[in-house]
């Protein structure tokens, strides 16, 4: 008897928590932030710990205007124990923050610090998360596109005051702009180079070739070569059109998009997409396929990021060029091909029990120092104002070319529906468009897709 | 004539069949000795020839590949979830075969339905029963998720324990032996062919599981990952083309264990199926 009352009393346990269990995934899934009862529930977060952080809060609201030390000194005043943090960086930037991690411990010696260091590309940040907010790294690196989201997540703490740098002050414009939202600033720019441009190998092109799509591909035609480009990827894509002056914009609920895709010369656009491509000079191609055909010395030509500027540099050596995207013919008129500029940021999680530690490690990540350490180890351009204008980061051809190209760029600032029908029509353009659809016809629906509401 | 011209055909068409199905093995064995790092896509054979992805595997570590890490990490996971499945998976089948007790036809439909239901659906809901606990990215959590559920996976094991003959336990218990007695000392021994069938299951789930350990470790911390996740991380689209050669070796020293397991309890793997089918 006894034996059942027991086996009744778990199972009701069992159940009891399969229902707590869901209650709380769904206020993850929910952009609430946590719940009070889920926050003891961390086992890493000693009671402690959360206390002085929230008591840095408030000094570095008050002094942020005073000398930098004060809200520092404070911080330390406030710190007991050890600070435990969570930093995620992709893969390839983890050697490059290992150092600067340490150098950061080096920076504070009267403090412990037990730093854990993981692994997260900055591309799928979000998404990762996304899934359970509370579990996240305190200080991430992401890619701007994310930021609305992560903000009406509560993922992100707003930038309020600064400890050793004044972010908005010191980095470049699109770089804080991209950092912002509704005015507030939540992230710590840290790189400013993550759109695209043209790359191309000078032994084939000149650079007057260069200026115009058209002579390109002529000039690639007479050698035999290929010019690439990922057409059907609504990133891509985006170029011609935003090109030709027709808009996508992001809507002010932060999810669903306005596109004039389909007005006036939109037709145009897609006839010469059409046209480009029905060479068989100029193709449509993923970016795995591009690295082993410009390794392979087919494509002489290329629109990609800073991210294939190795591989372009170890094909063509000497010959390895970078410039802004050329120009192309829509409907008789050269249009400039625009393009998405992007900036990584490093963001800071408002769940974090060490806010103030958190912040300061965000903004020691992001300073020039590390934003100078950046380009050095890895070629990535940065975004703070002074150790972009060095001479080392001006001379890099594929930054200098980005820098070319950001006139006519725009922040990725997109809903979730374009890339699914953007990336369809730009297979059936680089396809040659094979069923004859009525091109008007082609570019409503693709419009009604990436307009359509978000449920 | 006719005879043999069929079984040309036949055999014609198994040649195609396997084709079909080794070409990708194929491919990712000989991509694993390529000397290019990225994919290939216009060469099938590698151009340059190499053992170096496999030095880098395992001499090599850094922080993208720490494959000796992971493999240990999965060993020690798939082993304590193997151990406990087996011993579960047994004493379930023992009760629902040699007991006899009330409710015991409901509960095993309702263990069968149950385990019909895929695990992911309730994966959310066992995540945050672990997050409170403190047991994500732990091992410890990781053995407890694949080895909690495995004893509703009993029916093959069943079917096989049905077979033996009821008088042996009888006669056990005449003697006067204890139910755990008769289980450890009569129905074990005879269930040889079963046990292996329930080890190499067992030991499957765990070992190649991506999307659980997925959920559960997700701290990024590259130390804690198993297998799947780190061969997964070496194919994000930064790293592709500098590590997926490493990525087909890895993929191929993780099929070794298994083949091993495999042709050991090879014998014995097809008389559990085909002996626990018979009243399955």
């Amino acid at each position: 008897m006894k034996k059942k009352v027991l086996a009744t009393l778990l199972a009701t346990a069992m159940v009891a928590g399969c229902l707590a269990g869901c209650g709380n995934s769904n206020d993850g899934a929910a952009s609430t932030p946590a719940t009070e009862e889920a926050a003891p529930a961390e086992d890493a977060a000693p009671a402690e710990d959360a206390a002085p952080a929230e008591d840095a809060a408030p000094a570095e609201d008050t002094s942020s205007a005073a000398d930098a030390s004060d809200p520092i000194a404070t911080l330390i005043a406030n710190t007991s124990g050890t600070v435990a943090l969570t930093v995620w960086a992709s893969e390839e930037d983890q050697d490059l923050t290992t150092k600067l991690l340490d150098d950061f411990k080096a920076t504070y010696p009267d403090v412990t610090f037990d730093i854990t260091l993981g692994a997260e590309s900055e591309s799928t940040a979000k998404d990762t998360i996304l899934t359970d907010v509370e579990a996240a790294a305190d200080v991430f690196a992401f890619a701007d596109d994310q930021i609305n989201e992560l903000v009406q997540a509560g993922a992100l703490q707003e930038v309020a005051a600064h400890y050793t740098y004044d972010v908005a002050a010191e980095n470049a414009t699109g770089a804080v702009e991209a950092a912002t939202v509704d005015g507030k600033l939540y992230a710590y720019p840290m790189t400013a180079d993550n759109g695209y441009f043209m790359f191309y190998d000078s032994s084939v092109f000149t650079e007057d070739d260069v200026k115009s799509l058209e002579k390109m591909i002529e000039v690639a035609d007479a050698a035999g070569k290929k010019i690439a480009m990922d057409i059907s990827n609504g990133w891509y894509i985006y170029a011609f059109f935003q090109g030709a002056g027709l808009e996508l914009t992001l809507n002010d609920d932060g999810m669903t998009n306005t596109c004039a895709w389909n007005a006036a010369g939109g037709t145009d656009v897609a006839q010469a997409i059409i046209d480009l491509t029905a060479s068989n000079v100029f193709v449509d191609m993923g970016d795995e396929d591009m690295a082993t055909q410009i390794a392979e010395g087919n494509v002489v030509a290329c629109v990609n990021g800073t991210w294939r500027a190795e591989t372009a540099q170890e094909a063509w050596g000497d010959n390895y060029a970078a410039c802004k995207l050329p120009t192309f013919n829509a409907g008789g008129k050269d249009c400039q091909m625009s393009s998405y500029s992007g900036y990584k940021l490093v963001g800071v999680n408002p769940h974090s029990a060490n806010l103030g530690w958190s912040m300061l490690l965000a903004e020691f990540l992001t300073n020039e120092a590390a934003q100078t350490a950046r380009f050095d180890a890895r070629g990535l351009g940065p975004a703070n104002l002074a150790a972009a204008s060095s001479d080392a980061v001006q001379s890099n051809p594929a930054i200098a070319a980005l820098a070319a190209q950001a006139a006519y760029a725009t922040p990725q600032r997109v809903g979730g529906n374009f890339w699914s029908p953007a990336e369809t029509l730009g297979q059936i353009l680089a396809s040659g468009n094979p069923d004859g659809t009525d091109l008007q016809e082609l570019l409503d629906t693709t419009v009604e897709g990436i307009t359509a509401p978000v449920e | 004539m006719k005879k043999t011209i069929k079984s040309i055909i036949r055999h014609f068409v198994l040649l195609f069949l396997s084709v079909i199905w080794l070409i990708p093995i194929l491919w990712l064995f000989v991509t694993s000795f390529s000397g290019y790092k990225g994919i290939n896509t216009s060469h099938f054979f590698p151009e340059t020839w190499t053992l170096d992805n496999y030095a880098q595997l395992f001499l090599r570590s850094d922080s993208i590949v720490q494959y000796n890490r992971w493999f240990l990490n999965t060993l020690v996971i798939a082993i304590f979830s193997c151990l406990i499945s087996t011993i579960l998976v047994l004493m379930v089948s023992y009760t629902m075969s040699k007991l006899r007790f009330t409710g015991r036809k409901g509960l095993m439909s309702f263990s069968i339905i149950l385990n019909m239901f895929p695990g992911v659906l309730s994966m959310i809901a066992i995540y945050f029963i672990l997050k409170t606990l403190g047991l994500t990215n732990s091992h410890l959590g990781m053995i407890i998720v694949y080895s909690a559920g495995a004893g509703l996976g009993y029916l093959i094991c069943k079917g096989f324990m049905d077979t033996i003959s009821v008088s042996l336990s009888e006669a056990a218990r005449l003697e006067g032996a204890s139910e755990a007695k008769i289980f450890w000392s009569v129905i074990i021994p005879l269930s040889k062919p079963i046990i292996v069938y329930t080890v190499i299951n067992a030991f499957l789930a765990p070992w190649g599981d991506f999307v659980f350990a997925k959920l559960m470790l997700n701290s990024g911390v590259a130390t804690d990952w198993t297998v799947a996740i780190g061969l997964f991380n070496m194919l994000g689209k930064s790293m592709i083309n500098k590590y997926f050669s490493v990525f087909c070796a890895g993929g191929v020293i993780i099929a070794i264990p298994i083949s091993i397991l495999f042709v050991i309890m090879q014998k014995c793997y097809v008389e559990g199926i085909t002996g626990g089918s018979v009243k399955g």
